[in-house]
């Protein structure tokens, strides 16, 4: 309601300044950005916390004077699902005729109102959602700063060798790895770039098991790896189906010596209190970079979240909101160095971007490739301790030792 | 070996969940002739019931089994009066629109009520396992098993030896017959339709401190049910019982020796199987037991 009434106020304002004193806010200008996030339906929870991160760096970036001296407004586009996207994609371009977008967390979503900017040449800045075709599909104006399904499936993969192995003081051949992924596109995707990495590598594979994400009973795929002696577990899932896995495998005494999550279910604090905070000790997760990140990795991290704070009263709910303003400033800076809101120009000056790994607020840096994809977002290895979810890999990123095991002893 | 028994147990228990949650599903399909496809919905709204009387109360589920049975006998109830009954005279297709409709409408309301966020309640001695012989069985898995024969035998009871048994019976076998005998069938199908509500309720009561409640957890049951309920024979609660442990087994064991993903296309392809060869189902009456 309160939202509605801040929206309502806005539209009037926005109705008003024309009118009022249309002359001196033209010769002053705004620039206007599109913000395409689903706002309702399922997905909005996410979706909200990803546009807060947009939110708090358009506040700071106007704090600060803006873009090149114009003050950065945004007009909202609620995506619920990808018909709903196209649509707003289209308000906002023709409609409103805003300079940029930008979005989006779903995939699907980004995917569907991506073709809409394409053709009407109009930047769209992705932040947070993990689909590699977004950047696959040759879009000359489509931007992404957030690391992609095949970085999270790769460390995944690279942690084994780099961090468990080790740990472990085995040979990364000598382990058995077993991976199981919810069967709709997202545990498809990351689990076929699992596959390939680990062969890639030399690792031993013993089993692949897909399963439905609305199944009711994992023991089937708990005992197949317990048969097969999985010593490594690779899981992509949703939340329902991270609960159900975790609770099996303790009610059927299985006990890997590592298991690792491709963030979705694995990193909520919701999951970890269905499964208890002592059986979630030691899950492994490779996701967005989330806020027990050591500092130093990530200049800027402990004042987003006093930031957040600030402004909406709660702790962030997820390292959704910290994506999006680290991205939102990556393009910002972009923009303000073309000088200009022409798409040319804005491309022109995104791939121009270098910024080194370890100098933003995620910890990751910034550097375009043609297809507009950032090649220098590193997802780090997570791990819950003491039910709380902290960064143990790469060690400059770390607050705290990495340790084997899954569940309390 | 050891890994078969353990499948085999895991698959008796997974029955009984099933066997639960459908029996309500079979009485109003036997009874009132309705396809509930809202049934799935009634479960989660049940574990929402039972998440906040844990939450606000700290009341066990099991405790709260009481207040959901007689929520979810209310909701049933009213259904039927409010929403059912003006259908009656329609076709049977509009019915069938009416529940899809109540089932859409309840998901978005959790979904605004609730969120998209999955709640459980504190972790209870239900969610730990015993050990029989080297094999571990889950001890809310358990009481399930033993409530699915207690309701099926009280059911069972209830129906043989009560007046409004029989006269719920009597409305199955033929509406206008029971009408003429002076059985008042509209009340009957009020009350039938509550009571598949309530055994729903119990369900739900029985399942929270196993599984976290989202607004979508209906569908992850539902679609379960109704293969058990065909397979059962549609109207039979015994059949209805035995189906799902048929489906139960199936599940545990194709899971494991075929693939997880590929469970459902296993039991989808004996549902199908007994759509074509045996349309009464395994335990059905046959044709014209209307």
């Amino acid at each position: 309601m309160k939202m509605f009434a801040r929206a309502a106020l806005a539209a009037a304002m926005l109705a008003a300044v024309p009118l009022a004193v249309a002359q001196p806010a033209a010769a002053q200008g705004t620039v206007k950005f599109g913000a395409l996030y689903p706002f309702s339906g399922t997905l909005a929870l996410l979706g909200d916390e990803s546009f807060r991160g947009f939110e708090l760096a358009v506040e700071e970036r106007n704090a600060a004077g803006g873009l090149n001296g114009q003050k950065i407004e945004f007009i909202k586009g609620d995506a619920v699902d990808p018909n709903q996207a196209v649509g707003e994609a289209r308000r906002l371009t023709s409609v409103d005729k805003v300079s940029a977008i930008f979005g989006t967390y779903s995939s699907s979503l980004s995917l569907a109102a991506t073709q809409v900017t394409e053709l009407a040449n109009v930047p769209y800045f992705e932040l947070g959602a993990i689909s590699d075709p977004i950047t696959e599909r040759g879009f000359k104006y489509v931007f992404r700063t957030n690391a992609t399904a095949r970085d999270f499936a790769n460390r995944m993969v690279d942690s084994i060798i780099e961090a468990i192995a080790p740990a472990l003081n085995a040979k990364p051949g000598d382990l058995k790895i077993g991976i199981i992924h919810e069967d709709s596109l997202y545990g498809q995707t990351v689990s076929g770039y699992q596959k390939s990495r680990a062969k890639e590598k030399g690792l031993n594979v013993v089993e692949v098991l897909p399963y439905s994400a609305k199944s009711v009973d994992l023991t089937p795929v708990i005992l197949r790896l317990k048969s097969a002696g999985a010593d490594v577990v690779l899981q992509t899932s949703y939340q329902n189906d991270t609960v159900l896995f975790f609770r099996q495998m303790k009610d059927q005494g299985y006990k890997p010596k590592a298991v690792m999550g491709a963030g979705g279910g694995y990193s909520t604090r919701d999951t970890m209190q269905a499964v208890g905070a002592e059986n979630m000790e030691g899950a492994l997760d490779v996701d967005f970079t989330q806020y027990n990140t050591n500092p130093k990795a990530a200049p800027g991290i402990t004042e987003f979240a006093a930031k957040y704070k600030a402004k909406y009263g709660i702790e962030p709910r997820s390292g959704h909101s910290l994506a999006n303003y680290m991205g939102a400033k990556v393009f910002f800076d972009a923009i303000a160095s073309a000088k200009s809101t022409d798409a040319d120009k804005v491309r022109a000056a995104v791939l121009a971007v270098d910024i080194p790994v370890g100098q933003t607020a995620t910890g990751w840096g910034a550097k375009f490739s043609e297809q507009g994809q950032n090649t220098r977002a590193v997802p780090f290895l997570m791990q819950w301790q003491g039910g709380n979810l902290v960064t143990v890999f790469p060690v400059d990123a770390a607050v705290a030792k990495m340790k084997t095991g899954i569940g309390a002893n | 070996m050891d890994v078969l028994i353990q499948l085999v147990l895991n698959g008796i228990l997974l029955g009984s969940m099933y066997a639960i949650i459908s029996v309500g599903l079979t009485l109003i399909f036997g009874i009132v002739r309705v396809v509930n496809f809202a049934h799935g919905e009634f479960l989660m709204v049940g574990m929402y019931a039972a998440y906040l009387l844990a939450a606000k109360f700290g009341l066990h589920p099991y405790a709260a089994a009481v207040p959901i049975v007689i929520l979810l006998f209310a909701i049933g109830a009213a259904v039927q009066r409010f929403l059912i009954q003006p259908l009656l005279g329609a076709e049977e297709h509009i019915q069938i629109f009416a529940t899809v409709g109540l089932s859409t409408a309840l998901v978005n309301l959790a979904l605004l009520v609730f969120g998209a966020d999955l709640y459980s309640i504190p972790p209870s001695a239900a969610q730990g396992t015993v050990m029989v012989g080297g094999f571990s069985l889950v001890k809310g898995q358990l009481v399930m098993f033993v409530c699915a024969l207690a309701l099926v035998a009280g059911l069972h009871l209830f129906m043989q030896s009560t007046a409004l048994g029989r006269a719920i019976r009597a409305t199955a076998q033929n509406r206008t017959a029971a009408l003429l005998m002076g059985v008042k069938v509209d009340q009957i199908y009020v009350i039938a339709f509550g009571i598949g509500a309530a055994c729903v309720g119990l369900a739900s009561a029985l399942v929270m401190p196993l599984y976290p409640v989202t607004p979508t957890i209906g569908t992850y049951f539902v679609l379960t049910a109704f293969v058990v309920v065909v397979l059962g024979g549609m109207r039979s609660m015994y059949g209805a019982f035995f189906g799902a442990m048929i489906i139960g087994l199936v599940d545990s064991l194709s899971g494991y020796y075929i693939a997880p993903d590929l469970k459902e296309v296993v039991y989808f392809a004996i549902f199908l199987a007994i759509l074509i060869f045996k349309p009464t189902g395994l335990f059905g009456l046959g044709r014209g037991t209307e």
